[in-house]
């Protein structure tokens, strides 16, 4: 057990040790690109380095959680427990699998400015403040260190003015969310006089929830709501998504969502524990519209990019499930679900990457047919992904559903996973037709598949994903203790609190 | 032949090698060429098939307990581990997957001309699914190999099927897939209200058995929702769409497998799982009623519709319906007779239904149709495949002497008792089956030889005759002398009885009468 004391300089900078070496290292990438950032080798090369990058931050992260730091005390500012490690780690991961699939992308796509790299990582460190925020101040700058350099990355195809349109809209809508965001933790400083979510905890617990408290309570889950495009808040999240290069929606579906996610549960269970009767009807109401809503108008699609990111939604609303319980046991769904998901998503859109040219917009189902007598691995690859989103067994999806439908029920709530399973059967009426064409279907022409393809690091990623998604599936006893064990130390190392 | 079996450890290895082998036979199928693939398939089935007729002799026949349980756990967080067993019910269907399977193989030999390697991995894959439902023992391994299997036959329908295979496939796949995930949570709901009562979460079939009690007030719900997944897949009277589509569009293996098995893992799944579960649910006298008046409705129903069908295949797909309509009653009558029909019907319909498409295949190799109305007097030209043909569908009518008659007759007899105005109107339905099978006949084998291109039809082949020459010895066997089945499975029945009955005094008296009839 390595105690780590936050009151002194040094021991804050254990605590932020792998933001602190992710920050500094792409302040490094940045200086070097300012130099290099004519060729295509300059472009790999800052790549390459933002790889080495998000490694050294791993092995900082990694020894943070090995040697399970816990904080002196109360922890202020920023988290130290397993839950913020995981999450930090779904982010690193993320992150990994972008800049990988982007090396090839960003060459034929001819988006040769390197400053890309730099703004992963940046985005990446936002991440990772958000996940790991034990302070609303910390979850904010966080959240805003993400978003910015993310509004860049949408926009990063000037070419394109739908990737203009996605960071626009990106960029519009997330100052909006911001704004309630930031309105919601002044109301929740206006009642308790303090950031600390642990201590928002102790002051809000044993007496009913102050009006203007639960007004805060419900700022931050429109705030949040909108990070993790939950229904009604998701209406930026199509054409964002569809906009942006690909391997950046891919970061969005997966590491953005992640950090948002981790965040939420984080700021529920430990500054909101008391308030749980008022927030959970409306995570709930949140958590039935995005499946649902998500779920309906994916069928609708034609693009493969737009459906997928109404599937996303649709994932969001699983997500809230889980949320909903406010319990361990859906905290640890919840990361369990991220990694599944993150790993499935990220996969999906490296292949969609390899399917189309030019922001893989026009990517639609009859694009791919007849893909898999080609392109067998390809193929192979994108099904199992499809299986995995449909939560199918075999499949890291299927474990990541089932904990949390027991999670669920474990409340005695019934309705809930019941919701959740009928809409995931409408979701087979997306998924499956990818599975239809490729395998199914006569490809329209001869050479049709002919510049399908993928650069070696990306399909190194991809079938490191895959791989990990049947693995996982097969062997998930590791990978649930794991996220049991993570989540179940979200609120030990505050304040002993009234609560579920 | 059992001293042999101990003297080999037979009982500890086979059932994790009747489920490991076909897989394993995947690799050598893809990895192979392509023209050797269907070689490999039939090795590898013929060679689970062999290895399957061991469990014949291992299984005790005296005991209804579940036998040859193996576990190992898979994973322990939630209480889960792989769990395999068997008893009569299972021993039975195990060997009719595992003798369906290298048939199947062989009545693709020809018909299956693309992309050999994919077809045959599948039907491997969709062998080891098939004996995996059969012999779990625990509610997620039941649950993971009930939806897997639907993978394999996914692609099956849908990249080897006839010309509206994309639509069969995906209906297919998402009415089996919407009964399934209610299933889950059912399934999850209640080994929740079981952690609860008892401090101890596991899936285990025999844990949940003995505690299902726990359910409590859930348990209607619970009990819907695994009924909704079986009866889907039975198919069930309101719930039977899907399956008309699936069975005709089906390549022909398709076609058998799906009618053969894949039909029977519902009705298997009432017996081993729904309502012994849930007895005072399932048995109540509104939910009785409800399945009772379905189970006749789809009889008749399904007769009538089998009736007016131009197309033979689909014809034989609705009298699929009409069959397993006789299965559910006999299994909500809860007699010895009624069970142990029910159980009949299953087995003699998996070999009947599936020569029957098997039939149909093959002569649809050499027409390429497969309405009615296209054939005509051909006993003249294919005497043999007429021959055939004909004594199947009797079998598959109910003719004394036949395997079909047996279950059906038991399954009307015992369930006389308890539901007279339904056994009545079920009777109807054998003579329905009589009415379109032999109409059927008529249109098709019989009357004029009036199109010409009929005329240069060539009959059965050697591969085709040994095809066919071991589903009609078990035709003739099961209808002459089925008592070795029977008494196979009679404890087991008798297992299912107990379970489900409220008080044990009046099951004896049934119990032993029926036996004595049962037994010739």
């Amino acid at each position: 057990m390595n105690r780590i004391d936050l009151g002194s300089p040094l021991g804050v900078a254990m605590a932020l040790l792998p933001e602190i070496l992710l920050s500094t290292w792409a302040l490094i990438v940045l200086l070097v690109v300012s130099w290099r950032h004519e060729t295509a080798q300059d472009s790999r090369l800052a790549g390459w380095l933002s790889l080495a990058g998000l490694l050294v931050s791993g092995a900082g992260l990694a020894a943070l959680w090995v040697t399970g730091a816990t904080p002196e005390g109360l922890p202020q500012m920023v988290a130290l427990d397993p839950f913020r490690y995981g999450a930090s780690a779904l982010a690193l991961l993320a992150a990994a699998g972008t800049v990988l699939i982007s090396l090839g992308y960003l060459e034929r796509e001819g988006l040769l400015a390197p400053e890309y790299y730099p703004l992963v990582l940046l985005a990446t460190a936002g991440m990772m403040f958000l996940a790991g925020a034990e302070d609303l101040i910390v979850l904010f700058l966080g959240l805003e260190v993400m978003s910015v350099a993310v509004y860049v990355l949408a926009g990063y195809n000037r070419a394109d003015p739908f990737s203009s349109e996605a960071a626009l809209k990106y960029f519009l809508i997330g100052a909006f969310a911001s704004g309630f965001l930031l309105y919601g933790i002044a109301l929740v400083y206006g009642t308790t006089g303090t950031t600390n979510l642990s201590i928002i905890g102790a002051q809000l617990s044993g007496r009913p929830i102050p009006l203007m408290a639960a007004l805060g309570l419900g700022l931050l889950l429109i705030g949040m709501g909108f990070k993790i495009s939950a229904v009604p808040f998701h209406m930026w999240a199509p054409d964002v998504y569809d906009g942006s290069p690909t391997p950046i929606s891919g970061l969005m579906a997966t590491g953005v969502k992640a950090a948002a996610f981790a965040a939420l549960v984080r700021v529920l269970l430990e500054a909101f524990p008391s308030a749980i009767g008022l927030w959970q009807p409306i995570v709930a109401g949140l958590a039935i519209a995005s499946m649902a809503a998500g779920n309906l108008v994916a069928l609708a699609q034609q693009s493969l990019k737009r459906m997928l990111a109404y599937s996303s939604i649709a994932h969001a609303g699983y997500m809230l499930v889980a949320v909903w319980t406010g319990t361990h046991a859906g905290a640890g769904a919840v990361l369990l679900y991220l990694l599944a998901y993150g790993l499935t998503t990220l996969a999906s859109f490296g292949l969609l990457t390899a399917l189309g040219r030019g922001g893989e917009r026009e990517v639609t189902y009859d694009d791919i047919a007849g893909l898999a007598s080609p392109r067998p691995a390809i193929a192979f690859g994108l099904s199992v992904c499809m299986l995995s989103l449909l939560g199918f067994p075999f499949t890291v999806g299927f474990i990541g559903k089932w904990y949390i439908i027991s999670a669920t029920v474990a409340e005695g709530q019934m309705i809930l996973p019941v919701i959740l399973v009928v809409t995931s059967v409408l979701s087979a009426g997306y998924y499956l037709p990818v599975i239809m064409a490729m395998y199914m279907r006569p490809a329209p022409g001869p050479d049709h598949h002919a510049a399908v393809g993928l650069s070696p690091t990306a399909a190194a990623a991809i079938a490191l994903s895959v791989a990990a998604v049947l693995l996982f599936g097969l062997w998930p006893g590791g990978l649930l203790d794991l996220a049991g064990t993570s989540a179940r130390t979200l609120t030990q190392t505050g304040l002993p609190l009234a609560g579920p | 032949m059992t001293e042999f079996l101990d003297s080999i450890g037979y009982g500890q290895w086979i059932l994790h090698a009747l489920v490991l082998l076909p897989l394993l036979g995947v690799v050598p199928v893809l990895l192979g060429p392509e023209s050797s693939a269907k070689w490999t398939a039939l090795t590898v089935t013929t060679l689970e098939l062999v290895l399957s007729a061991g469990l014949w002799w291992a299984l005790d026949p005296s005991r209804g307990t579940l036998q040859l349980v193996s576990t190992t756990p898979w994973i322990p967080t939630w209480g889960i581990s792989y769990r395999v067993g068997l008893d009569g019910i299972s021993l039975v269907m195990v060997l009719l997957t595992t003798l369906m399977l290298p048939i199947s193989v062989l009545g693709s030999w020809r018909s299956i001309t693309k992309q050999e390697r994919g077809f045959y991995a599948m039907m491997l894959t969709l062998l080891t699914g098939l004996v995996g439902v059969f012999l779990a023992l625990d509610l997620f391994v039941f649950y993971i190999f009930f939806e897997v299997m639907l993978i394999p036959m996914y692609f099956i329908i849908g990249v080897w099927g006839g010309t509206n295979r994309l639509y069969a496939a995906i209906k297919f796949f998402i009415y089996t897939m919407a009964g399934s995930l209610l299933m889950l949570v059912a399934i999850v709901a209640l080994v929740w209200r079981i952690q609860v009562v008892t401090g101890l979460t596991s899936f285990s079939y025999d844990h949940v058995l003995q505690h299902a009690g726990a359910a409590g007030p859930l348990a209607p719900w619970l009990f819907a929702a695994f009924a909704l997944a079986f009866a889907i897949k039975v198919p069930i009277f309101p719930f039977h769409t899907w399956l008309p589509d699936a069975h005709v569009e089906a390549p022909t293996a398709g076609s058998v497998l799906l009618a053969a098995v894949m039909l029977k893992i519902g009705t298997y799944g009432f017996l081993r799982f729904a309502v012994p579960f849930f007895p005072q649910v399932a048995l109540s006298p509104a939910v009785s009623r409800i399945v009772v008046v379905l189970a006749v409705i789809g009889i008749i129903y399904g007769a009538l519709v089998a009736m007016v069908q131009p197309d033979i295949k689909k014809l034989v797909a609705y009298s699929s319906v009409s069959h397993l309509g006789f299965v559910m009653l006999g299994i909500w009558a809860g007699t010895l007779q009624s069970v142990q029909g029910s159980l009949m019907v299953m087995i003699s319909h998996g070999f009947s239904t599936g020569a029957l498409f098997l039939l149909i295949g093959m002569i649809y190799e050499r027409r390429h149709t497969r309405l009615i109305a296209d054939y005509g007097g051909i006993a003249r030209v294919v005497p043999l495949f007429s021959l055939i043909f004909t004594v199947v569908a009797l079998s598959s009518i109910g003719l004394p002497g036949l395997n079909g008659f047996v279950g059906e007759f038991l399954v009307l007899l015992g369930s006389f008792a308890a539901f007279p105005l339904a056994t009545v109107l079920a009777t109807t339905g054998v003579i329905f089956a009589a009415a379109y099978l032999l109409w059927a006949l008529q249109r098709m084998i019989y009357n004029r030889l009036d199109n010409p291109e009929n005329e240069r039809l060539t009959d059965l082949n050697g591969r085709e005759l040994a095809i066919m020459a071991p589903l009609l010895a078990g035709i003739v066997w099961l209808g002459l002398y089925p008592a070795p089945v029977l008494r196979r499975m009679e404890p087991a029945a008798q297992r299912y009885i107990q379970l489900t009955r409220p008080s044990h005094e009046a099951a004896p008296v049934a119990v032993t009468g029926s036996a004595a009839r049962v037994r010739p």
